[in-house]
């Protein structure tokens, strides 16, 4: 057991590792960094895109096109629907009924984002 | 006897299993939709039941005199306590991997993101911090660099209180195992079982579980073992106890190079009618070896007992086979100078294993025994002229083995060599009794 166990150690720390070389060499996606060049929306902007055909939600300050998304969401779509064309902060921070989304979750809408919310 | 322990045990494995049963109950469809989704949940999966072992393994360390009983004795209690650690750092290191592996379906810079997010994400960082803590703690217990020293080892795995509690601290956070508030509810009554073990250990086991004793003789068994005898220091509190059981010992005295304030196991070789406790200690280590030249009226703590090697109401006319390899030799001694306070007969034949005849501890005491006592047989081995024990010898001098319980404490290697002669030569599992004294 003590070999098992002293293996599994390693190949902990090897797949973290291989996570991180994976990561540095992969080109840099999303608009990270560039918020200042990012497109501005009002909250009527975002509200034109409220239904499962075009769903974009503001998220603290921000604008994401979730509309590709909600298929792949763990909940049916009518539970994210109601929140697009929204200010949707709570629906994320709150999930509707208390807890907030895992850092994963909070990850994951990079690749959503499309723009800043104009002040 | 045998199968209460396997019930003890296969309830604590039971345990384990209720948050996994929640979590199973909170399953849905989108769950399984894609490789991501089984990704995650199996992520979330392992977190649960990781912390399920590593809560039940915590509860288990608390060391209660007579909790070890069902399960066959604290050494057969640890050995449970291990495999729970063990198997609560395989899931939980799977569980950030699979985690971190699940969200690359949404983006290659993910799974990074996830490991490491910003430092404000207490969150994940107390399960980081949880788990590089059982890593540390759990590294000796698995000798991943080397044999550990028993003190050392002892003071690292005290860090699994602050890894149980920040485990726990990131669970509360995320609070997404079970459905609704269940996991609330089910991880703060597993929280209270380990946290409540270890404060008793604290507590109890420190104070309160504590008898007074000091040494009143200290005698040379051979020139690496000495015997001492504990004298209770108030006669109305002295150590309830059955023979072939063990106690910690902690001597007070500040002299001793080494072992001072440590707690340290040791069999008892008194019969327990005697009110005074008598060990035999192998010099094996530096406290071990301190303790060789204790001096007499140095005061001393006992807490126990433990251990549950022999049937604790075993009728003498039950015959048995005992072997013992060295120091092992003690809880037979005990049981051997019970009978013989008792004035009972045995059904006993003790093969005694050493390496040559200089070596044979109490070799005198227990030729005097067996001729005492009726129906106790004792046969010694000697590994310089014989070699290691074989099947052939177990049978030779033991013809009638197959109608025999087989009782074995010594070094690892000959127990497991008589152990597997035994499975060979058609001895059911369930007949063959062992006390293992390296608890690593």
């Amino acid at each position: 057991m003590k070999k098992f166990m002293f293996a599994a150690f390693i190949a902990f720390w090897s797949s973290v590792a291989t996570l991180l070389a994976v990561q540095a060499m992969s080109p840099e996606t999303g608009l990270d960094g560039a918020d200042g060049e990012l497109p501005e929306f009002t909250l009527a902007d975002v509200a034109k895109h409220n239904t499962l055909a075009s769903c974009w939600m503001a998220i603290e300050g921000k604008v994401y096109d979730f509309t590709d998304y909600i298929p792949k969401h763990p909940t049916p779509p009518f539970v994210m629907e109601q929140w697009c064309g929204r200010e949707a902060t709570e629906g994320m921070r709150t999930k509707g009924y208390g807890p907030d989304h895992t850092p994963a979750a909070w990850a994951m809408m990079e690749p959503y984002l499309i723009g800043v919310l104009a002040d | 006897m045998k199968v209460n322990a396997r019930l003890a045990r296969g309830l604590v494995w039971a345990l384990a299993l209720v948050p996994l049963m929640f979590f199973l109950a909170g399953l849905a469809a989108h769950d399984f939709r894609s490789v991501s989704s089984v990704l995650n949940m199996l992520g979330r999966l392992t977190g649960a039941l990781g912390l399920a072992l590593l809560l039940l393994a915590a509860a288990l360390s608390a060391r209660v005199p007579g909790f070890d009983q069902p399960f066959g004795g604290l050494t057969k209690l640890w050995h449970t306590h291990h495999l729970l650690g063990a198997g609560a750092l395989l899931l939980l290191m799977a569980h950030p991997l699979l985690l971190a592996l699940a969200s690359a379906a949404h983006g290659y810079q993910l799974p990074v993101k996830v490991l490491f997010p910003p430092l404000d994400d207490i969150a994940t960082w107390s399960g980081w911090l949880a788990l590089i803590l059982m890593m540390i703690f759990l590294a000796p217990s698995f000798s991943f660099f080397g044999q550990p020293n028993y003190e050392r080892w002892k003071r690292i795995h005290a860090l699994a209180g602050p890894a149980v509690i920040l485990a726990l601290v990131h669970t509360f956070l995320f609070s997404r195992t079970m459905p609704a508030n269940l996991d609330i509810l089910i991880w703060s009554l597993f929280a209270l079982l380990g946290v409540g073990a270890v404060a008793w250990r604290l507590v109890f086991s420190r104070r309160a579980g504590r008898l007074n004793y000091s040494i009143s003789a200290v005698e040379a068994v051979a020139n690496n073992v000495v015997e001492l005898t504990l004298e209770p220091k108030r006669p109305d509190k002295h150590l309830q106890y059955q023979a072939g059981n063990f106690v910690y010992m902690t001597p007070l005295d500040k002299q001793l190079s080494a072992g001072c304030g440590e707690e340290h196991p040791y069999t008892l070789c008194s019969s327990p009618t005697e009110t005074k406790l008598r060990i035999a200690i192998k010099d094996l280590g530096d406290a071990s070896r301190a303790i060789q030249s204790v001096r007499p009226g140095t005061e001393v703590q006992v807490e126990g007992p433990y251990g549950r090697f022999f049937p604790v109401n075993g009728k003498p006319e039950q015959p048995e086979l005992w072997v013992a390899g060295g120091i092992g030799i003690t809880p037979f001694l005990a049981r051997l100078r019970h009978f013989k306070a008792l004035g009972q007969a045995a059904n006993v034949h003790l093969i005694y294993a050493v390496q040559d005849e200089a070596r044979a501890l109490y070799a005198d005491e227990l030729r005097d025994l067996a001729q005492a006592i009726t129906g106790a047989k004792l046969t010694f081995h000697y590994f310089y002229r014989e070699g290691p024990i074989s099947a052939d010898f177990l049978l030779e001098t033991c013809p009638d083995l197959s109608q025999r319980e087989t009782y074995i404490c010594g070094p690892l290697p000959l127990n497991k060599l008589v152990q597997d002669h035994l499975r060979g030569l058609g001895r059911p599992r369930y007949s063959i009794h062992t006390e293992e004294f390296e608890l690593l």
